[in-house]
């Protein structure tokens, strides 16, 4: 009896200290002037390398303590925003929707870059999806991942069955995708974005049989910015300073393309001339509009990736969005 | 009573889970109630997708196991019968052993590609070297008596090997198994979340993966679950019986 | 008759870092079918690896062994070592399947139940018949030698060669079990080669004693003991012959 007191002692204490931990872990999320942001390698987040080499939240909030960090895929972005550890963090719409779906408490606030994704195939007798065969394997960077989703909607325009290729895909990064894409062992396929995409298409033998707008039928926003609810409603100054900025960023790559391509060679380690290839590329374009939501939503909610559709706009994106129908 | 024991503690942790969820403090996106958690347990189960890749690991780490253990006792046969072979398997050991699997896997990759096969080779790499010493140091460490009385007795040969070498040296063999399952176990699970299929199987740990990528915690613990049920039924049931039909009815224990 | 079993000038040294250490010097003995050797000295004289030499498991320098006029140059199921060492029987088999198992191994008897009798026989000789199906840690010491005997005998050895067998055992149970040994003796006549170092035990057990001299290990001398058999420990033959070998063994006071 002793015993067992003394146990349920200590388990008390615990929950004690482990509940009054986290009320002041929300606490110092209250701060006005601390950002914490959340990315991804790759050039498709560019705005964001210039507003961090032209200090653009900083003049936009004096005295901002602005943290970004890089994480490796998406998943990581969204679990540190569910552990309140990032406020904004950009990614693809397929895994915001996910997240949405699981009950996160976010919206979109702007749109990043739109960019061309592709189905790259090594094999010369592959002209569309429907060549491959039950040995061809396809490589994507994760299950749910926009690629993923957008082969599924060519299978299902193809075959009228989205998961009909599912069973041949296997998940790897896309330097590892690209190599293993060179290499011929393992995949025959790879869907990716640059710079994979045009390395990929510039080794000879290599071809692309689908498109991103081909797969989806419209043009789409690759990349979105996402703010938790909380980092919204209660940091309004420093959510809006972070949009004026992000808008800034996006107005100064066009004004000036130069400049914008000596900074981003530096940001990238990339030559001027790589940068400028790309940026130059079909589909490339850095804006805040938001294009392709509802179609991925319905997507998504059709073949069970989701629960739940929105029943208006407005329930995924915050209100200063610029939504392009 | 040791079972008891377990199982009271086992009680009073998932009490402690429930009301830490309870009280809202974490979103159930980090820490989901037991109910959710057996609800997507039982679900997973229901739809066979969780025993599916619960098998398949199984089947994959058995056939690792015992590609691994094989080798394991060709070499360690190799080096008590032949000096040379003993110096160039303690070698081998010295080097391979330190190894952990996982940190292998990037140049498994590029000999093997991301299929099977280089998950099979994780697991047998990690399940061969510790049963490899412990065998060959089992073999070595061999009371003389043994040997004396085996020679005296007329064994010679491979049937020295199987009626008095492999016996005489169970309890080290038996915790070289131990371990390689240990390390294997966890090699599986790790490599697992680094490559799999998408919509096909690709075991437990792919399983995790596949549920954090879709933020499905509760199913994320519900894999979790299931590892840890193979954990302790391998545990007390394969290698506590091994152990109590061998070495212990032998009184060979060490104490 | 009398060289059934022979001893030509053995010598054995050891390599111990670099310096050898002479433990056998020149022994030669011969005894005859059936009889009981026991070889008698103090700890480190080398008695144990005389019979090591003898069994075939050490090499020697010089001399050699012979059986029958065949020389022993390994050991063999046709003369048997009783180790000191309570743990010779296999801990992983029963006490049957220990004495079962070398008779498979040299193919002796005919059909599986017949080597299932042959080991119960020889289990009944040493009174462990109730215990054959006890693993070896279940026993006593005294009835882990038993085993070890009934192991030995059951392969029809035509020498049983013992190392101190009853050397850690108290005094009773060794008394018990030197004679329960002459006993099997009689019913099996086999020859008996016994290393100890207790002269009771050999003038126990003993046709001859060979008295070894320490440091080399060499034969210091070779007594006849006619004593009849069942040997009255208290009569003034054997303890004439105590206080002799006594005297001879360079006890200090």
């Amino acid at each position: 009896m002793k015993k067992l007191s003394l146990i349920l002692s200590i388990m008390i204490t615990l929950l004690s200290i482990i509940l009054s931990g986290c009320t002041i872990g929300n606490q110092q999320n209250l701060e006005v002037s601390k950002i914490s942001v959340a990315e991804q390698f790759g050039l498709a987040y560019a705005p964001l390398q210039v507003m961090k080499e032209l200090k653009l939240l900083e003049k936009n909030l004096p005295g901002v303590e602005v943290t970004w960090k890089q994480l490796g895929n998406t998943a990581a972005i969204r679990e540190a925003m569910v552990a309140k550890e990032v406020d904004i963090g950009f990614m693809a719409i397929p895994p915001f929707l996910i997240g949405w779906d699981k009950g996160m408490d976010w919206r979109i606030f702007s749109g990043l870059s739109k960019s061309p994704v592709g189905l790259v195939v090594n094999n010369p007798h592959i002209k569309s999806i429907k060549d491959f065969t039950g040995k061809d394997r396809i490589a994507v960077p994760q299950p749910g991942s926009v690629q993923h989703i957008l082969l599924s909607m060519a299978c299902e325009r193809e075959f009228g069955e989205p998961e009909r290729l599912d069973n041949q895909l296997i998940t790897l990064a896309h330097p590892d995708g690209m190599n293993a894409l060179f290499s011929k062992n393992d995949i025959t396929a790879h869907f990716t974005a640059p710079p994979y995409l045009t390395k990929e298409l510039e080794v000879e033998g290599m071809h692309q049989i689908l498109s991103g707008s081909e797969a989806m039928g419209k043009d789409f926003t690759f990349i979105v910015g996402v703010s938790t609810s909380n980092f919204h409603d209660k940091n309004t100054k420093a959510y809006k300073a972070f949009i004026k900025s992000l808008n800034e960023a996006m107005a100064y790559m066009k004004q000036n393309r130069e400049a914008t391509q000596i900074l981003l060679s530096k940001a990238y380690e990339m030559s001027e001339e790589e940068i400028e290839k790309y940026m130059t590329l079909e589909g490339v374009s850095y804006d805040n509009s938001v294009a392709g939501v509802p179609e991925f939503a319905e997507f998504m909610k059709r073949n069970g990736y989701i629960s739940k559709t929105p029943q208006s706009i407005n329930e995924i994106l915050w209100e200063d969005v610029n939504d392009e129908k | 009573m040791m079972k008891n024991k377990k199982l009271f503690w086992s009680f009073l942790i998932i009490l402690f889970w429930q009301v830490i969820s309870m009280s809202g403090t974490f979103s159930s996106l980090i820490l989901p109630s037991p109910y959710m958690v057996i609800k997507a347990f039982l679900e997973s189960i229901m739809r066979g997708e969780l025993l599916n890749e619960t098998m398949y690991s199984l089947i994959i780490i058995l056939e690792g196991l015992f590609i691994g253990t094989f080798f394991a006792f060709l070499l360690a046969l190799a080096s008590i019968r032949y000096k040379i072979m003993e110096d160039f398997v303690e070698t081998l050991i010295a080097i391979a052993h330190p190894l952990p699997g996982i940190a292998l896997l990037p140049l498994i990759i590029l000999w093997f590609g991301t299929g099977r096969t280089s998950v099979v080779f994780v697991i047998i790499h990690s399940a061969l070297w510790p049963i490899l010493l412990n065998t060959t140091t089992g073999f070595r460490t061999i009371p003389r008596i043994f040997t004396d009385v085996g020679h005296n007795l007329g064994v010679r040969g491979i049937h020295l090997i199987s009626t008095i070498y492999i016996p005489a040296s169970m309890p080290f063999i038996i915790s070289g198994l131990r371990i390689g399952w240990a390390r294997a176990w966890r090699a599986l699970i790790s490599a697992e979340m680094i490559f799999g299929a998408v919509g096909g199987k690709g075991g437990l740990g792919w399983y995790i993966f596949k549920q954090r990528v879709f933020m499905d915690t509760a199913g994320m613990f519900a894999a979790l679950i299931i590892i840890v049920i193979i954990g302790m039924l391998v545990e007390d049931l394969l290698f506590e019986r091994l152990e109590a039909n061998t070495i212990e009815k032998w009184g060979m224990t060490v104490k | 008759m009398n060289d059934f079993l022979k001893a030509v000038s053995i010598s054995k040294t050891y390599l111990n870092e670099n310096k050898k250490l002479k433990v056998l010097e020149d022994i030669s003995f011969s005894i005859g079918k059936g009889e009981i050797l026991c070889i008698l000295g103090a700890s480190g004289c080398g008695k144990s690896t005389l019979l090591r030499v003898i069994g075939g498991f050490e090499r020697i320098d010089k001399g050699e062994i012979l059986i029958c006029g065949n020389k022993v140059l390994k050991p063999s199921a046709d003369m048997v070592m009783i180790f000191q060492d309570y743990n010779q029987l296999f801990p992983w088999m029963t006490v049957l399947e220990n004495v079962l198992f070398p008779l498979k191994v040299n193919k002796i008897g005919a059909s599986a139940m017949q080597r299932i009798e042959i080991s119960i026989e020889y289990l009944k000789l040493v009174g462990l018949e109730d215990f054959k199906n006890y693993y070896p840690h279940q026993l006593s010491g005294g009835m882990k030698q038993r085993a070890a005997i009934a192991r030995g005998l059951a392969l029809k050895p035509s020498v049983l060669l013992m190392d101190e067998p009853f050397g850690s055992l108290d005094a009773i149970t060794r008394s018990n079990l030197q004679n329960e040994l002459l006993d099997i003796w009689r019913k099996t006549e086999v020859t008996i080669v016994f290393v100890t170092h207790d002269i009771n035990e050999a003038l126990a057990l003993g046709d001859n004693i060979i008295v070894m001299d320490k440091t080399p290990g060499r034969i210091k001398e070779r007594i006849k003991n006619f004593q009849e058999r069942p040997r009255n420990r208290r009569s003034d033959e054997f303890l004439d012959l105590y206080e002799k070998i006594y005297s001879m063994l360079d006890v200090q006071i």
